[in-house]
């Protein structure tokens, strides 16, 4: 299956609304549901787990020191939680990666199937809907928070293929939903509409003259059903300058030209999808965005830093290669640095209409798939919180001892009022949320 | 005249009818002894003409008003009863009073006959829905080659000894007229005498090729596999079936996508048994595992079949652009597509195909442009593309003007070429030079080769004139009668005269929509929804077979005496195939059969769900194959259950029923029509009796210059229809209608009878018709000033 280019994806902004309810047909853009405080979740993946001694700080409480691979998160600080000891105990079907990125946000097993991994039995899709698309559905369900889109889902350099290592996030028992990776589809997606309309706009004076010069040409009788025609263009001509493109309220985000879907584009990439994100959260169109790097066992190679193997064969190295320890954390400090990068536009970003910056109401997550990468542990999956969205008390390093994820999952769900006590596979859910969280 | 109306009582007595009087009044003035009576036009003439004027315009002298009035049949009868004519009320009386009644209404008096006199001119129309859609689709199917074709049904299957379709792995090629396999735990080569090459632990099969979409509409693809799949139909990027991760115990995979009907779209099929993701090196110590595969649809409205090889064609057809954006239907209150008026929701579907078919090109921009992005040359490609979309669109080549107005000065103003190009699509597509039919000719030259190519090829096919059609418009070669032939001639043998052709006869038959042929379960146990199914294809496999051949004969569709069985629905009807026989002809010998007029699946959509209707029947042949006019009844019937009056015959109780006068003024001529059809009960079976009586077959017709023509069953009926002018002229009318879509008054009083001159002359070729119809309408008569033509200018 080919995909048409990143350069031409970026022609058919404005073209690709084929799938989009009528333009004209929208409900405005302003809306009922800008009374409250808007919270919002983003959940980021980076996979083959990471080097743990270069992860975790070392104290748990509001003193701590950052360790290398963290260090890119040091101006947010005191805005940051990061969660030692959560694990996922979810087993049955899949191997460890399937089941790590699979069960990650699902906190369920895997249906058998016919994906086979490097080992364990073969596995499917997962057998439940994912934390990310439960925190939506109970936004989307209520006019007070309700969004153009509900959720996001990004993704960087995610393989062309669906299969159960390349999707995290599943709006239900076998749906999983297939991250856009291309930004300008991403951009499409958001603002085709628009463009659409923009473009419509800019015909109209001519479709105008040309309905006059062809009136002029017809019998009275038949003129009738052309001056009909240009009562409706002239309709049409009114509905789109009172339409959303007038009334979007934010500028829409300057796409760099041609980035081609490359590993050494990675930043570049990285950096475009972060925007989008960012204005997503600005005009309102989703309180709920994942971003997916790439797919568990992800092997991009990562010349960018320096580092020329694929990530995933470095991470079977031993933890005595020294080498390969200090690439994954290059490779993981990387991940941090994009994870600050968003919460820095974050905090940059005024709310409309309230108060403070976008940080103040977004919480980040940013997870993996593995504890660790040459083990393919489950224990102690990365959870580094960033931002203040669900009033979780930040600054801090907590340490938990191997508690199940699914409780980390309700946690996030708690966070928005949706008090759900369970979540995923129920026997991980028994004691509820994690304590100490707020 | 008095009379005669008492003679018409009398001999009634000495019937074999048992029942009330007053049935057989109503049912036999008409049949028996019709031909005696007057028809209300020679009442009329013989009455009232000599002082309401022969088309009861008034006169001077007498009368002075025209005879048009809001009085219904019934209160006009009365009144005629009452007080006319007016020398000498009461001579005009009854039945007699009835007749010139609807003759007066139905000819000049009402506000519906007074419509249909208004003289009728060519109307400014824009494309239907279907026109539309097919326009589309033909204008961007010129940028792309014809593809392969190839005449063999099914699909080309390639077999790889592996999971994956690596050309090393691959064992051997052949063609599958359909996919539905059940491997067991075997080989697919399993039974090769030369020992099978490929294991069967793990294999790979690919098919590919194309599938016709005979209808219109959402089409549902499952495929049913164990095994990992994928199936792409139309786009061949991004598949319709993903399945390539099995996953839980879900093996049926399903995909809906919508198509225009009469095209071929390619189609590829993978198929693949082993596990996925990493290679189990361990598969073969395991006993090997079982796989199956079939691939199957759902035809808009119908139920699930495997799709069977007459759609699947080893041909590579280019994919087709579908405009998926819904529009509101087009106006049918005339019996045919009428686009005369426009309405707020319709101006809206153009705005949103606009976008859907702009959004498509931008997509495929590089493939039909044959530019690459970023290059210097862009820009230049890019316009010249777009004038050459314009002018495809627009159906004639652009004025410097219009270059400028759609073309140059977008490329001017946007900011990029592929902005611009979206600008153009948008402006084309909502320009009314491509959504009307014809205009944009030069002032007072409506016949100009353009709209003369536009009208060819609307007319046959729906769609805009292809290339060979613009060149001869080009050279001046579209102004004779002639010239128009040959290229009608050319034209008709394409597949979208054939579609075109087949929508109108479904239309004609009334089973355009799909109907619903559920039946009363405790009567008919063995009647299911498959075998409606059956039917239906049954029927698309006669109408195509007869519209498919060299003599297109209309007359056997009225005329062959045998039906298109398979073996599901052969031992159903009385014929001796194998159970699972393909549909083939079959003459069923112990019953008669005459074409459309007794196929199962008519008789059984005109039938209540246990017993047949003959007055559907009836109907179906009076308005349809007569060409009739009937209103609908004066008050909404709820028929007779047949449990009130277990004695009598379904003929008996619908003449019962229908027995008021008030009835009898169209149940006289429907009730006999649809009694000829008693031999086939509410599935279409033919039977001997009914509740243990004698079918009673026998059936009249009173002919529109009052002979009265008797008829025994379907056969004669089915001789007599086949052999009528009336038949012939109604046929020629209607198809006039369905093809050009303007009434054929406007082209002059004549040419319906020429057409039905021409249709004799030609042995009833349906597809001769259709040239002729083409040859009289595509010069429209510039010398009848009656006539309003498109694109001339009012003084």
């Amino acid at each position: 299956m080919t995909h048409p280019s990143r350069r031409e994806f970026l022609r058919d902004i404005g073209l690709s609304a084929a799938a989009l309810p009528f333009i004209l047909n929208l409900p405005s853009l302003g809306f009922a549901n800008q009374t409250a405080r808007k919270q919002r979740l983003v959940i980021i993946f980076s996979p083959n787990g990471v080097v743990q001694k270069n992860f975790w700080p070392d104290e748990e409480g509001d003193e701590f020191t950052l360790k290398e691979s963290l260090t890119p998160l040091e101006p947010f600080k005191d805005r940051l939680l990061t969660l030692h000891g959560v694990c996922d105990k979810v087993r049955g079907d899949g191997d460890s990666h399937m089941r790590g990125i699979g069960c990650l946000l699902t906190g369920i097993e895997l249906f058998p199937g016919n994906i086979q991994g490097g080992s364990d039995t073969p596995a499917g899709w997962s057998s439940g809907l994912s934390i990310d698309q439960e925190i939506k559905n109970f936004l989307q369900a209520d006019a007070a928070t309700r969004t153009r889109f509900g959720s996001l889902e990004f993704g960087v350099m995610v393989p062309d293929r669906a299969d159960t290592w390349t999707r995290m996030s599943y709006s239900g028992p076998n749906k999983p939903n297939t991250p856009i990776d291309d930004p300008y589809r991403m951009f499409a997606k958001m603002y085709g509409r628009m463009k659409d309309q923009e473009n419509l706009k800019s015909i109209l004076d001519d479709l105008q003259g040309d309905l006059k010069t062809l009136a002029s040409n017809v019998n009275s009788e038949d003129r009738r059903l052309l001056e009909e025609q240009t009562t409706f263009v002239r309709e049409m001509e009114r509905e789109l300058s009172t339409g959303p493109v007038d009334g979007i309220g934010h500028a829409v985000p300057d796409l760099e030209p041609g980035v081609k879907e490359e590993a050494d584009n990675m930043p570049r990439l990285s950096k475009m999808q972060i925007e989008l994100m960012v204005n997503s959260f600005a005009s309102d169109f989703t309180r709920v965005a994942t971003l997916q790097y790439t797919n568990s066992v992800g092997d991009a190679k990562m010349r960018f830093l320096g580092v020329d193997q694929g990530h995933h064969e470095l991470s079977h190295n031993p933890d005595d290669d020294e080498k390969s320890q200090e690439k994954l954390t290059t490779i993981n400090k990387w991940y941090a640095e994009q994870v600050a990068y968003l919460a820095k536009r974050l905090a940059e970003t005024p709310e409309p209409g309230g108060g403070g910056s976008l940080l103040d109401n977004t919480l980040i997550v940013w997870t993996n798939e593995l504890g660790k990468g040459n083990s393919h542990t489950l224990d102690n999956i990365p959870f580094v919180l960033v931002g203040n969205g669900l009033d979780f008390k930040m600054g801090r390093s907590l340490k938990f001892g191997r508690v199940p994820h699914n409780r980390f999952l309700m946690s996030l769900a708690h966070g928005f009022g949706h008090r759900i006590d369970r979540f995923g596979n129920p026997d991980f859910c028994t004691v509820g949320p994690l304590p100490k969280l707020t | 005249m008095h009379t005669r109306l008492l003679l018409t009582v009398i001999p009634t007595q000495s019937l074999r009818n048992r029942f009330a009087l007053s049935v057989v009044i109503g049912l036999l003035s008409l049949t028996a002894y019709a031909d005696e009576a007057p028809t209300g036009e020679m009442i009329y003439q013989s009455k009232c003409a000599s002082c309401h004027g022969a088309k009861g315009e008034g006169k001077v002298e007498s009368y002075a008003h025209p005879l048009v009035g809001d009085r219904s049949i019934g209160e006009l009868t009365e009144y005629i009863s009452k007080s006319m004519p007016e020398d000498k009320p009461g001579t005009c009386i009854g039945d007699e009073a009835a007749r010139v009644s609807q003759f007066i209404h139905e000819t000049f008096y009402s506000s519906t006959a007074q419509a249909r006199n208004k003289s009728a001119r060519v109307e400014l129309s824009h494309l239907t829905v279907r026109q539309y859609r097919n326009a589309v689709a033909d204008m961007i199917g010129r940028f792309r080659g014809p593809g392969s074709s190839d005449d063999r049904v099914g699909l080309v299957a390639e077999y790889f000894k592996s999971r994956n379709f690596g050309g090393n792995d691959r064992v051997f090629e052949r063609v599958d007229p359909v996919v539905s396999f059940d491997f067991q735990d075997k080989s697919p080569d399993a039974d090769n005498p030369e020992g099978s090459k490929i294991e069967p632990y793990e294999f790979a099969i690919k098919w590919r090729g194309s599938v016709f979409a005979p209808d219109t509409g959402e089409y549902e693809f499952l495929v049913r596999t164990d095994q990992a799949t994928r199936l792409w139909v139309n786009d061949q990027r991004r598949p319709l079936v993903d399945a390539y991760v099995k996953s839980g115990t879900d093996t049926e995979h399903r995909g809906t996508i919508f198509l225009l009907g009469g095209r071929s779209y390619p189609l590829r099929l993978e198929f693949s048994k082993a596990s996925q993701g990493v290679k189990d090196q361990k598969a073969k110590e395991k006993p090997p595992a079982k796989a199956s595969i079939s691939l199957e649809w759902k035809r808009p409205n119908l139920v699930g079949e495997v799709i069977p090889a007459r759609c699947l064609s080893p041909s590579q057809p280019p994919e087709t652009c579908v405009v998926t954006t819904s529009f509101p239907p087009d106006d049918r209150s005339f019996g045919w597509e009428r686009a005369t008026t426009i309405s707020k929701e319709w101006d809206q579907a153009t705005t949103e195909a606009a976008i859907e078919v702009a959004g498509y090109i931008g997509n495929h921009l590089n493939q039909l442009s044959g530019s690459k992005p970023d290059t210097p040359e862009r820009a230049e490609k890019l316009k010249a593309f777009c004038r050459r979309l314009a002018e495809i669109a627009f159906r004639r080549p652009l004025s410097d003007e219009l270059k400028q107005r759609y073309i140059d000065r977008h490329f001017a103003s946007a900011s990029d070429p592929d902005i611009a190009s979206n600008r153009v699509m948008l402006l084309v597509l909502k320009s009314p030079r491509f959504l009307y039919r014809e205009l944009g000719s030069q002032q007072a030259n409506a016949n100009d080769a353009y709209n003369v190519a536009s009208r060819i090829s609307f007319g046959m096919w729906d769609s805009a004139p292809d290339q060979e059609l613009l060149q001869k418009a080009a050279n001046g070669e579209l102004g004779t009668r002639e010239q128009i032939l040959a290229q009608a001639q050319r034209m008709v043998g394409d597949r979208r005269t054939h579609s075109k052709l087949r929508e109108f006869l479904f239309r004609w038959l009334k089973v355009d929509r799909v109907p619903d042929l559920s039946k009363d379960p405790e009567r008919f146990p063995d009647f299911s929804h498959v075998m409606a199914n059956d039917l239906r294809t049954s029927l698309e496999l006669f109408l195509d077979e007869i519209l498919a051949s060299e003599a297109s004969d209309f007359r056997q569709l009225l005329l062959s005496d045998s039906v298109y069985l398979n073996g599901r629905l052969a031992g159903f009807y009385g014929a001796h195939l194998p159970i699972d026989a393909e549909f083939q002809k079959v003459s069923l010998e112990s019953n008669e059969r005459a074409g459309v007029l007794s196929h199962p699946y008519l008789m059984t959509g005109f039938a209540y769900t246990a017993t047949s209707s003959p007055i559907h029947r009836g109907i179906f042949v009076a308005r349809s194959i007569l060409g009739r006019t009937l209103r609908p009844p004066p008050e909404a019937v709820a028929p007779l259950a047949p449990q009130l009056q277990p004695d009598l015959t379904t003929r008996d109780r619908v003449a019962l029923q229908t027995s008021p006068e008030v009835c009898q003024s169209c149940h006289s001529m429907i009730n006999p029509l649809g009694f000829t059809l008693e031999h086939f009960d509410a599935v279409g079976r033919f039977r001997k009796d009914e509740n243990g009586k004698p079918i009673v077959a026998t059936g009249a017709y009173r002919t529109r210059s009052g002979e009265t023509v008797q008829f025994d069953g379907v056969r004669d009926l089915a001789k007599y229809l086949s052999e009528s002018s009336e038949t012939h002229a109604a046929f020629v009318e209607q198809l006039f209608h369905g093809a050009i879509k303007q009434p054929i008054r406007a082209y002059g009083s004549q040419t319906k009878e020429s057409l039905r001159e021409a249709f004799v002359r030609e042995n009833f070729s349906i597809r001769k018709l259709m040239v002729e119809i083409i040859a009289a309408s595509a010069l429209t008569p510039a010398d009848e000033k009656t006539q309003t033509v498109v694109g001339s200018t009012q003084p």
